[in-house]
């Protein structure tokens, strides 16, 4: 149980001195950039220009794993470290090792894993299938069948297809629905603060739809 | 007159009770008030904490997912509290991401710092508390509450508390008011009462009286029962005062009429005796006339001389039984006071001593309008003996001076007579006015030592004193006054 995640932290202590800072008073500039130092910096790149689409999307990526409860036996079989794991065509480059550099949950490290072969996915927590994966993508939710990994794609219907999360463009915003009833069949138990963001979450679809 | 003092010592023990009771009622419902205050505004910040970090942790998702509606959607739940001003979500970053306004939409405030090392601060300002609390989310900061709270609750309890503490201050006074007779009843009446009682022994003077003991045994029964016992002890010596004064009193009376018994025998006795020896006296000198008369050719020289002395002596002492009985006489007699001047006397005195030798060379200085009020008789056989005397002392000069006037002296007339004469050794001064005293030989100046005898009884009868200065050869002076009162009344 010790990999629980949810809002529960909000009571703890803050682990390293972040001092919180308003933006635009020179007295506050240098707590400031401690505190972006050590985010990140991706995170520094991020705030001074507008990020990127695939940006949001890995940090997006990163984000799903503090709200989603993974079963014991998953966790218990490759502890540390978290992998987020892209099969397929990366279309985040760089971006996505910015977002999670030195980054970790639950007190995990997360790492990110290029793969090709769905079968590689098995040791991988968060799996972003890449849109050039679209036509294999029925053997790839087969194959996924019996494992817990949170599946995550861009590409459409993903959710009506069988995956767990799929992102959705909405104006200039990243968005993104759930399909709850295949991530509760692979044992994930998805917080209702990420259900309540998402834009709409679906219950009774079966894979291959 | 007496009641207004008595009712001071109530009003002040009234005003006591009131003023103590009045001011510990207060301080208890100050404390009471400012600690509500402060444990209420405790309170109020415990509870917007409390709704910032829930507002806080249900921002987190949608602060991560940049979902600003969904927060402004969790944040229009405060509706709900309707002392919430505004609530706004930032970024880390400090960049506004939701925001609820009570009333209308406002320009997002600047956010305040948190002290370093904190997650939370809030500042009570113009009547609002602001509170600013920081997201962590997985032991990361993930955005930052802002919230603002009016305290218009707070100040209504305030005055509510407030006007509940007049109202309890209002009756406990009242109250306190009303046990105040029971002060009075056990403390303030005791003592108006022996106040009274001391007044009323003061003034009448009258030691009978007693106050009346209280049931309790406390120091004002101690101050009442020593009060008594004072009383008590006071009439006692009271008492043997007067029993020693009416004792002595009778004494004196007694002794007085014993006293003027014996002296009236005595003058009875002394008159009759003179009286009585004139009768031979007249036989022994009526008969050595006749012997010097009808025998002369049968006596020698030698008998005549010793019947001239018989004569002589049985004279002188027909003198002395004249002035006893003058003395004798000047005490006897009636007084009858009047009004006189005594200058006028002195002079009728003064002409008539300087008619018996009127080749001495004597001068009288006698001040005039000397009014007195005495018995004039009396007061001229003062100034006979008086000025005689001075005309007697000086018989020896080729010129003499005598005076006689007045001086005022400790506040009452003095007269004197004053010549420049004899004199006398002041050694005897006080045997000279005692009778058949003599202070000069009889051959050097004659007298029968009687005169200063009488002068005294006569300035003692008019209620004065004597005395005499003098020195030898020097001149005398004698003073004498006369009773205060009847000086007033000339």
């Amino acid at each position: 149980m010790k990999l629980i995640c949810g809002i529960g932290p909000l009571r703890s202590a803050p682990r390293a001195g972040l001092t919180l800072s308003r933006s635009g008073h020179l007295s506050h500039l240098i707590p400031v950039l401690l505190a972006w130092s050590f985010i990140g910096v991706s995170s520094l790149q991020a705030q001074q220009s507008k990020p990127t689409e695939y940006e949001v999307k890995a940090t997006y990526l990163y984000n799903f794993g503090k709200f989603v409860e993974w079963p014991a036996m998953a966790t218990a079989a490759n502890h540390d470290p978290f992998l987020i794991c892209v099969l397929g065509k990366d279309p985040f480059g760089a971006s996505l090792d910015a977002a999670i550099a030195g980054e970790a949950i639950n007190g995990e490290r997360v790492l990110a894993k290029r793969i090709s072969k769905p079968q590689e996915a098995l040791n991988c927590r968060v799996l972003f299938i890449s849109s050039s994966e679209e036509a294999q993508l029925k053997e790839i939710l087969t194959t996924l069948e019996k494992t817990s990994v949170l599946t995550v794609s861009d590409m459409p219907q993903f959710t009506r297809r069988g995956g767990m999360i799929q992102f959705v463009p909405e104006a200039s915003r990243v968005r993104f629905e759930v399909n709850l009833t295949v991530a509760e069949r692979a044992g994930l138990t998805l917080s209702s603060q990420l259900l309540k963001v998402a834009i709409s979450v679906r219950r009774n679809s079966q894979p291959g739809d | 007159m007496l009641r207004v003092g008595g009712h001071s010592i109530t009003k002040k023990l009234t005003r006591m009770n009131m003023l103590v009771s009045g001011a510990a009622l207060l301080l208890a419902c100050l404390a009471f008030v400012a600690y509500d205050v402060l444990a209420f505004r405790q309170a109020v910040v415990h509870n917007l904490s409390i709704q910032a970090q829930i507002a806080g942790s249900n921002s987190v998702s949608a602060l991560l997912f940049n979902d600003p509606r969904e927060v402004e959607k969790t944040l229009s739940a405060l509706k709900a509290a309707p002392n919430i001003v505004s609530a706004l979500i930032y970024t880390p970053e400090g960049q506004p991401f939701a925001a609820y306004w009570r009333d209308r939409g406002g320009q997002a405030p600047p956010l305040p710092a948190i002290p370093t090392g904190q997650t939370e601060a809030h500042w009570f300002k113009d009547g609002r508390v602001v509170l600013v609390h920081s997201i962590v989310f997985q032991g990361k900061p993930t955005g930052i509450v802002y919230m603002q709270r009016d305290l218009k609750d707070i100040n209504e309890r305030s005055a509510r508390y407030a006007g509940i503490a007049a109202i309890v201050l209002l009756m406990c006074l009242l109250a306190a008011l009303q046990f105040s007779s029971i002060f009075r009843k056990s403390v303030a009446d005791p003592i108006v009462n022996l106040a009274d009682l001391a007044r009323t022994v003061s003034r009448d003077k009258d030691y009978s009286v007693r106050a009346a003991l209280t049931g309790s045994r406390d120091e004002l029964a101690t101050l009442i029962e020593t009060f008594n016992e004072m009383l008590a002890q006071i009439q006692e010596r009271d008492g043997a005062l007067q029993k020693a004064h009416n004792e002595l009193e009778q004494r004196v009376q007694e002794r007085t009429a014993e006293l003027a018994a014996t002296n009236k025998e005595l003058e009875a006795f002394s008159y009759s005796v003179s009286h009585d020896l004139r009768a031979p006296l007249r036989g022994i000198d009526g008969f050595s006339l006749a012997l010097l008369e009808d025998y002369a050719d049968k006596l020698d020289a030698d008998g005549k001389d010793y019947l001239h002395r018989v004569r002589a002596a049985t004279q002188r002492m027909g003198i002395l039984i004249d002035d006893l009985l003058s003395l004798s006489r000047v005490t006897r007699t009636e007084m009858r006071l009047e009004k006189a001047d005594l200058g006028l006397i002195a002079r009728s005195v003064a002409e008539e001593l300087q008619k018996t030798q009127p080749e001495r060379r004597a001068e009288f200085r006698i001040e005039e309008d000397l009014g007195a009020f005495v018995d004039s008789h009396l007061i001229r056989i003062t100034l006979e003996n008086l000025l005689g005397n001075a005309w007697k002392f000086t018989s020896k000069r080729e010129s003499a001076c005598i005076e006689f006037g007045r001086t005022q002296r400790d506040g009452g007339f003095t007269y004197y007579v004053r010549d420049d004469g004899a004199g006398f050794d002041p050694t005897y001064a006080d045997r000279l006015f005692g009778a058949f005293q003599r202070l000069h030989d009889k051959n050097d100046f004659p007298g029968t030592g009687v005169g200063l005898a009488t002068v005294q009884r006569i300035i003692h009868r008019h209620g004065g004193r004597i005395w005499a200065e003098s020195a030898v050869e020097r001149g005398a002076t004698f003073y004498f006054t006369l009773m205060e009162t009847r000086h007033r009344g000339a």
